[in-house]
């Protein structure tokens, strides 16, 4: 599998406090990746400097082998966000449209339809205002509005908080699929460990800085990383 | 040896300030020449501009027509009280017609819509921008500089001579209600001294200012907001801080384009 996005030896501080220091990654083409860690360790920081939302302090991000991100105009920039589409944690819903517009963006080729479908969402809420529908039903259109546009990598800043268990094996279910079918190479942020092992091929848990223990769904199981063991089964250090 | 310590440290102390200060001056000046560069570069949004022009321009008429009435009503009370003491009652309309055009209707109105679309611009932006909003335009292949603050730019400047132009004709109407309902002018006479000293000039620089006012305004507006950082009380600051910033540079540009024009 060819690697679409490499990164090495990737830093990011805000103003003094150190949030990542020294992430080396590999993302490969139509490979599902699961990044996992407790909360505030970075990972929300670690796909935002990926997808060239937030600029790095050191290291650097290479796009297969086409450019690199580090001292890259602001044209190559753009063009690196957008080859993404992001589920923002807080599904980020442009509050001044309805689902229809926010969905659908002034694409007009977007066949709405078929992505509501996919989403599960019924189309009566079409012209209603993202205040007004439940925070599961935002994460849903805003995963709607990550999928319309056919971006080359998908990034899902954790999918199924805050949506019922069924909901959660809905979106579980359609991730899969999407995966599958579409050969999508897909970043989910998740702290829910079913849907790693759902639809996840490689698993990346951060742990103070770094990219402590990363490997195939398989082993994750079979590890003997006292912390990562200690995450996956939710026990506290003593 | 200690007295030259401390001394070295006072100067890094000032050194280190004027140093932020420049940083942080160059930023807003790197910002602001961004803003203008997305004002006259492709991806433009026509619907957006009109929108804009709508709330900022339209919506602010009632207010800045209500300040302007009041205004014009006030100075020609005012004058009258020390015009009539030497005699000199018909300069009042010349001297309403001249402070309203040149000075109070552009000054006024910048206030007002400071007050008003100035923070509403920082509220809108800043909570697009903590609640990652901004961040999802640029997923989607949208420059957040042409979508959200070109539109703004350009409406504001545009929309301002045109709220100062009414409060002109609206002002001089409240100086002239009150002269002639109140203090029994002629109502020809007081027309004709309106008109007769009123230059092109006066009504000119007045909306020069209210042009440089408008960008003053949206970007304020546009800058705090963008720079909003740390949810609702960030938004909160970020509004505070475009009203009083704005304010300030209003009246400051104010003295500085009428000295200006004052030594043309
Ligand atoms: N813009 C910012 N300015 C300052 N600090 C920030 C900023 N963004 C994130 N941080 C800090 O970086 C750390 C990591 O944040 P991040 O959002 O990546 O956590 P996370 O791993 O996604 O956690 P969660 O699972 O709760 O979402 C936090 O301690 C946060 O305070
Ligand atoms: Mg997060």
């Amino acid at each position: 599998m060819k690697p679409v996005v490499k990164i090495s030896n990737l830093k990011k501080k805000f103003r003094n406090k150190e949030i990542l220091n020294d992430v080396n990654l590999m993302i490969y083409e139509s490979q599902s990746l699961a990044i996992i860690g407790e909360s505030g360790s970075g990972k929300s920081v670690l796909t935002k400097c990926i997808s060239g939302l937030l600029d790095f302090d050191f290291g650097n991000i290479r796009y297969k082998d086409i450019y690199s991100l580090k001292n890259s105009n602001e044209k190559v920039k753009n063009q690196h966000i957008s080859k993404f589409g992001i589920l923002f944690q807080n599904a980020a819903l442009f509050d001044s449209m309805n689902i229809y517009q926010n969905i659908t963006f002034g694409n007009k080729k977007a066949n709405i339809l078929k992505i509501l479908d996919a989403v599960g969402l019924n189309k009566d809420c079409l012209d209603t205002y993202p205040a007004n529908i439940s925070a599961g039903m935002q994460k849903r259109v805003g995963l709607a509005r990550a999928i319309v546009t056919d971006p080359e990598i998908l990034i899902l800043d954790e999918p199924t908080t805050g949506l019922d268990p069924i909901m959660s094996i809905q979106i579980n279910k359609l991730l899969k699929k999407l995966v599958a079918k579409q050969k999508l190479t897909t970043i989910t942020i998740t702290h829910d460990m079913s849907s790693v092992y759902e639809y996840a091929d490689k698993v990346a848990f951060i742990c103070d800085g770094n990219i402590n223990w990363y490997g195939d769904i398989q082993d994750l199981k079979k590890t003997t990383n006292i912390k990562l063991k200690n995450f996956i089964n939710g026990k506290i250090e003593d | 040896m200690n007295l030259y310590k401390n001394i070295l440290i006072f100067l890094g102390l000032i050194g280190n300030f004027f140093y932020s200060v420049m940083d942080s001056l160059g930023y807003k000046l790197f910002f602001f020449f961004s803003c203008i560069k997305s004002c006259v570069t492709p991806k433009f949004y026509p619907q957006l501009l009109l929108n804009q022009i709508f709330k900022i321009g339209f919506n602010s008429l009632p207010v800045v027509g209500l300040t302007a009435l009041f205004t014009g009503m006030v100075l020609a009370l005012q004058s009258y009280t020390g015009f009539s003491r030497f005699s000199a009652e018909s300069a009042i309309p010349n001297v309403v017609v001249l402070s309203i055009t040149r000075e109070l209707s552009p000054v006024l109105a910048g206030l007002m819509v400071a007050g008003r679309s100035g923070a509403a611009i920082a509220a809108e932006i800043g909570t697009m921008k903590v609640t990652e909003q901004i961040d999802a335009l640029k997923t989607l292949s949208t420059n957040p500089y042409n979508y959200l603050i070109a539109p703004r730019l350009i409406a504001s400047v545009l929309s301002l001579p045109f709220l100062v132009f009414m409060g002109d004709i609206i002002g001089v109407f409240g100086g002239y209600s009150i002269c002639v309902h109140v203090l029994n002018f002629n109502p020809n006479v007081y027309l004709v001294n309106t008109f007769n000293f009123l230059q092109f000039m006066d009504v000119f620089s007045g909306l020069v200012k209210a042009s440089v006012f408008g960008l003053i305004i949206s970007f304020m507006g546009c800058y705090h907001g963008f720079h909003a950082s740390g949810g609702a009380q960030g938004v909160g600051l970020a509004t505070t801080y475009s009203v009083v910033s704005s304010s300030i540079l209003i009246l400051f540009f104010n003295y500085l384009i009428t000295s200006i024009f004052f030594s043309l």
